[in-house]
């Protein structure tokens, strides 16, 4: 198999003569047809060049379509072809291009986009507010026939996304209990307010940063992983298998999910703030010379305990929030990769947006509760 | 024994003494197996007989235990990277489900190897998947359906015009007709055996369904026993004397005479 080539002749009044040898197709695996219509470039556009491709060896259509965009769509007498060539020329010229011409630049593109993503909010809010409203009904159902309370699907899901949770944060709950701590010994020592690491620690830890951390975690964690698996249930069709067996989708589904993670929630806030804790006071240990037992025995006088009652609404609500929306993008995957990609990515963005504005909700309506 | 040099030329794909151990499990043990240029080859056998394994050995996707694959005449795991690549591009492959690209339209599905070759500019693409489509009996708007929006017939079209982007001398067909209603699936091979003719093509195809080997088929290899067993045409099957062959035979022969 030669590869692709061309032999170039000028007549007596000087016009080229192109011969086309070889094989014109990707069989031949040497051939650059890139290459070889750069240097066929200048004969093309010459109206004076005749061309003959009777000693060709093989042409397929790609190499066909290569000739016939750089003839300019067009075969006329300079052009010498055997019956086969011509034939296949003739298809190329039959095919409808017309998909690709409507590309037109788009002055209003950047408006209406921003309306469709006004709309596709709207869409959002809308489909939120309805899985809500399903979930209630549903709750409602169950509590009216407990038989039917998925209770395997509910443990399953305490345990995926709770218990297997607990090492993860309880490193990371105790590494950034010992960097706070670190930090804000070196400036109370600055004022000699050593005693005040107790309050700071305990205040900041138990009140805020335990809940955040435990629902930036769970978002991460578990969000994404709930997001994912309804979205491949969709993708795989296991969804309209449950609804065809004439079990709601909601209730096994969703609803072990939402009341699993809202269920154990308040515990990883528990967990990870005392993990915290234990980095703060082992901090201030080394850093201040405060004993654990000093700092923990005076912790429950300067934190006042409905602190710790805040933080554990704040547990439920976050993990309630952080499901729900992780069910809800996972239910509104299309069946390809590129959705299932976003889903997941926008569900965990939005779980960590919405945790964040409702804790700063949080913190103004209890600004005159326990401290 | 010798082989005509003419002959060696032939061999589109060839597996040579191929043995694939899965943990203690023997899958194929010493296989032989040669594809000639121009054949629509059928590799058929029971179910766990390794047929699949044996495809994905071929097409490159996995490397045997020991023996060789030669593609082309070329051992595909002995070559460089952009050899391999170039001779991968000889070979369509069809899968089972069609693998399509779900992110990408069926258009920019097509259009994704012609623009990995970086040959073509857009123009010439379009006119190339146009052409591809055209060639599997789909219309142009179809390019802009995405391939969660096709039926299972024109899935498995789309991956067809997909692995004939390359203009490929070699297409292997894994399950052609699996999940296709009987009237589908007898149009689907009358296209395969159409485009076979068209455009020169070599078939290898793995199935289950015996009439779509009695309707495609010219050669069967059948693999039992972890090895080749037969490997002729289809009426030659009843002289080999092999106890899965005599039963397949059988049940081929009754459908062979229904079918004329």
């Amino acid at each position: 198999m030669a590869a692709a080539s061309f032999h170039i002749e000028l007549d007596q009044q000087g016009r080229p003569h192109i011969r086309l040898l070889g094989q014109w197709s990707l069989r031949s695996l040497e051939n650059d047809f890139a290459a070889l219509k750069t240097s066929l470039a200048p004969y093309f556009s010459d109206p004076f060049t005749s061309w003959d491709l009777q000693q060709v060896e093989q042409l397929d259509t790609a190499a066909a379509a290569v000739l016939w965009a750089g003839w300019g769509a067009k075969i006329d007498n300079r052009i010498s072809l055997t019956d086969e060539q011509r034939e296949i020329f003739d298809m190329l010229g039959r095919l409808d291009i017309s998909i690709r011409v409507r590309k037109q630049p788009d002055l209003i593109g950047p408006v209406a986009n921003l309306g469709k993503m006004a709309f596709e909010f709207m869409a959002h809010l809308r489909d939120f507010i309805q899985l809500l409203g399903l979930l209630f009904m549903e709750i409602l159902y169950v509590l009216r026939r407990p038989r039917e309370f998925p209770l395997r699907e509910f443990s399953a899901n305490i345990y995926k996304s709770g218990v297997t949770a607990l090492p993860i944060s309880a490193l990371l709950g105790f590494m950034i209990g010992i960097a706070l701590g670190y930090l804000m010994s070196k400036q109370l020592r600055a004022f000699g307010a050593d005693i005040f690491i107790v309050n700071i620690l305990g205040l900041g830890i138990i009140r805020e940063l335990g809940p955040m951390l435990m629902a930036v975690l769970v978002a991460g964690r578990s969000g994404s992983a709930m997001t994912a698996q309804i979205g491949v249930m969709r993708v795989t069709e296991e969804i309209d298998a449950l609804t065809t067996m004439g079990i709601s989708r909601i209730l096994r589904v969703v609803l072990p999910k939402v009341l699993g993670l809202t269920f154990v929630a308040p515990f990883l806030v528990l967990w990870t703030s005392a993990w915290s804790l234990l980095g703060g006071a082992m901090s201030a240990n080394i850093e201040l010379g405060i004993s654990f037992h000093f700092f923990f025995e005076y912790l429950p006088t300067v934190v006042q305990p409905v602190n710790l009652t805040l933080s554990l609404i704040k547990g439920l609500l976050f993990g309630f929030v952080v499901t729900l929306i992780a069910c809800h993008f996972g239910l509104r995957v299309k069946p390809n990769t590129e959705s299932l990609s976003m889903s997941t990515t926008s569900s965990v963005v939005t779980a960590i947006t919405a945790v964040i504005l409702i804790d700063a909700q949080f913190a103004i309506l209890t600004r005159g509760i326990g401290i | 024994m010798s082989t005509p040099a003419s002959d060696r030329d032939n061999i589109v794909c060839e597996a040579r003494q191929v043995w694939t151990v899965f943990d203690d499990n023997v899958v194929h043990e010493n296989l032989n197996l040669q594809v000639r240029a121009g054949q629509i080859v059928a590799l058929v056998g029971g179910s766990g007989s390794g047929k699949t394994t044996l495809l994905r050995h071929i097409v490159g996707l996995t490397v045997p235990t020991r023996g060789e694959i030669f593609l082309f005449g070329e051992n595909l795991n002995e070559v460089d990277r952009l050899k391999q690549q170039r001779l991968m591009n000889r070979l369509g492959m069809l899968f089972q489900q069609g693998a399509l690209f779900s992110a990408l339209s069926v258009y920019d599905n097509i259009a994704f190897p012609l623009r990995e070759l970086k040959q073509f500019d857009e123009e010439t693409i379009c006119r190339l998947v146009m052409h591809k489509l055209s060639l599997v009996e789909l219309e142009p708007k179809h390019g802009l359906l995405l391939p969660a929006q096709l039926s299972g017939g024109m899935i498995k079209r789309v991956g067809l015009a997909r692995a004939l982007a390359l203009e490929p001398e070699l297409l292997v067909l894994d399950e052609p007709t699996a999940g296709l209603d009987p009237d589908r699936s007898k149009k689907f091979i009358e296209l395969i055996k159409q485009l076979k003719h068209t455009l020169g093509l070599t078939v290898l195809f793995v199935t289950h369904d015996l009439d779509t080997l009695a309707q495609m088929a010219d050669r069967v290899a059948v693999l039992a026993d972890k090895r080749i067993v037969a490997d002729c045409a289809l009426s030659e099957l009843g002289t080999i004397d092999h106890p899965f062959v005599n039963n397949f035979f059988h049940d081929i022969s009754a459908r062979m005479e229904r079918a004329q």
